[in-house]
């Protein structure tokens, strides 16, 4: 170990003088450890550094094939290796000149470890989380209603909060948010999304009752829901429904639904378009309104990101186009849109990209860099920007 | 696949991982004989009164200036285990270690915790000066 009267010789040779120098000289070496190569080095941003001092933890989820990506609670970064040129050593006991004391009279000594070092660190960048998969685990064994008599229910390829949380991209606040959406229920332990036609089946079975007690959809008791209901289906399946598609409120101590017009009409009209390619847009519009609950007004707006309506054939028609069935990949999402249909207005395509968009991006951003835009019966429309066979 | 980051394994009462100095060369590091890096002197650092940091580095001199990230580094420390038990309950709070399927013998457990924050560096940008030195001086 260096001494002091070495490392005053040294400053003697480079010709520093210790008058102009503070009274602490950091003597680094190397520590044992340093080639261990068992650490290494991330880059956070100012959030996740106050996750870490304030003691929570993070995680790194994805399979072999799939790109690694950082979770806190509630946000997903990709990572991504960052070569630098540079040596960067870490030091725990190096003290900065504002943390000297500087009480000491004579010059000392402090023998200091260099703990590690590298020339490469993880960067971070904030990222939609992947969340398609969850529906496609989800949809490998679909509820569809409490088995049978005789028949036995499907075991196999239920999910448990666990096991959603190994295997999907997303954090955990994330995660969630999407079952939520995608009106999943845990049933026994395992979250399940429901069959599309039974939870139609549960609404009908709402909507029917509202309309035979005479009750405003904008108040439907819950007890009294569950009582007239439970011997067609299980009680938690009749309130899951009601928590999909109504708003739960207390009033002088029980508990009423109202029930979310748009949801409500939307579910309706993706049973009308689910059995057929295309439909005549007239036709459907007065099925459609024919068919949701009274006083309940069903249009087309309700139905940006599920449906796509063609104002340019004849008769003008809709079909079934959901953004959740559509590529979680920019470039592919695009390609596709562009396939069905070759030129799209701005109205009709955001709807198709919204989610797509970063923090901070916006829709008029990601049309500018993956499309291109032109004037059509001066109509601005956007089209792709290499060819694709429609 | 999970791989859990945890706070700071030691940390009993949940405070803080320590904040370390991240010093920043230019350039590549070798020893002299060629003996591997653990275990030698690298240098001596000092400041001067106006805390311009100093490093001398065998036969040069570099000065350098204290930085504060833009970007705060998380030292993170690898920990593989042998997989012994079955998975604790899910809380937040614990220490989450989830197993990876692996080639090897038995399933390990692979999870890192975070040894150090960093939020400051002294960063060596400039030509490294050389030393004239005319007589060892003998102590």
């Amino acid at each position: 170990m260096r001494t002091l009267e070495e490392v005053q010789a040294t400053l003697q040779i480079a010709k520093l003088k210790e008058e102009d120098l503070q009274k602490t000289i950091h003597c680094l070496s190397f520590g044992e450890n340093v080639s261990s190569a068992d650490y290494c080095l991330m880059e956070l941003d100012d959030t996740l550094c106050k996750h870490i001092e304030s003691g929570e933890s993070l995680v790194i989820r994805g399979d072999a094939e799939e790109r690694a990506v950082l979770c806190s609670g509630d946000k997903t970064y990709d990572l991504k290796i960052a070569d630098t040129s540079n040596m960067l050593l870490f030091v725990p006991g190096c003290r900065t000149p504002d943390q000297l004391t500087n009480s000491q009279e004579s010059s000392h000594v402090v023998h200091t470890q260099i703990w590690g070092f590298c020339n490469s660190y993880w960067e971070l960048r904030k990222h939609r989380p992947k969340l398609k998969k969850l529906k496609k685990l989800l949809m490998e064994n679909p509820y569809e209603g409490p088995a049978l008599g005789g028949q036995e229910e499907n075991t196999e390829n239920r999910y448990t909060m666990q096991d959603l949380l190994e295997r999907i991209q997303a954090s955990e606040e994330e995660l969630k948010t999407h079952l939520e959406t995608i009106h999943a229920s845990q049933i026994d332990g395992y979250w399940r999304m429901l069959d599309f036609d039974y939870e139609m089946k549960l609404l009908g079975h709402v909507t029917q009752l509202v309309d035979s007690e005479s009750w405003s959809f904008n108040k439907v008791p819950l007890q009294t829901s569950l009582e007239e209901l439970a011997p067609l289906e299980p009680k938690e399946m009749i309130e899951h429904c009601l928590n999909c598609y109504g708003k739960r409120f207390t009033e002088n101590d029980n508990i009423f639904y109202a029930l979310h017009e748009d949801k409500v009409c939307r579910g309706i009209a993706l049973l009308l378009l689910q059995n057929a390619i295309k439909f005549n847009l007239k036709e459907f519009q007065e099925v459609w309104q024919q068919s949701v609950p009274d006083g309940m007004s069903a249009r087309l707006d309700q139905l940006k990101s599920v449906a796509l309506v063609d104002r340019n054939s004849r008769p003008e028609t809709i079909s079934l186009l959901r953004v959740e069935d559509l590529s979680e990949d920019t470039l592919e999402r695009f390609n596709h849109l562009f396939t069905l249909r070759e030129k799209w207005t701005e109205d009709d395509i955001t709807p198709y990209i919204q989610d797509l968009c970063g923090e901070k991006q916006t829709t008029g951003a990601l049309l500018t860099k993956y499309a291109r835009s032109s004037m059509q019966n001066g109509i601005k429309v956007f089209n792709s920007r290499r060819p694709v066979a429609t | 696949m999970l791989v859990c980051i945890c706070s700071s394994r030691s940390s009993v009462d949940g405070s803080s991982p320590p904040e370390w100095l991240l010093v920043e060369l230019q350039g590549e590091m070798v020893s002299r004989h060629n003996s591997g890096l653990a275990g030698n002197v690298m240098g001596d650092l000092m400041y001067t009164k106006e805390g311009v940091p100093v490093l001398i580095v065998g036969h040069h001199i570099l000065y350098g200036k204290q930085v504060k990230l833009e970007k705060p580094f998380a030292v993170l420390t690898k920990h593989s285990s042998l997989l012994q038990d079955s998975l604790g309950s899910h809380d937040n709070d614990d220490v989450t270690q989830v197993p990876m399927e692996t080639n090897q013998q038995g399933p390990t457990s692979t999870s890192y915790s975070v040894s150090a924050l960093i939020k400051r560096k002294l960063i060596f940008k400039t030509r490294p000066k050389p030393i004239i030195t005319n007589v060892p001086k003998k102590v």
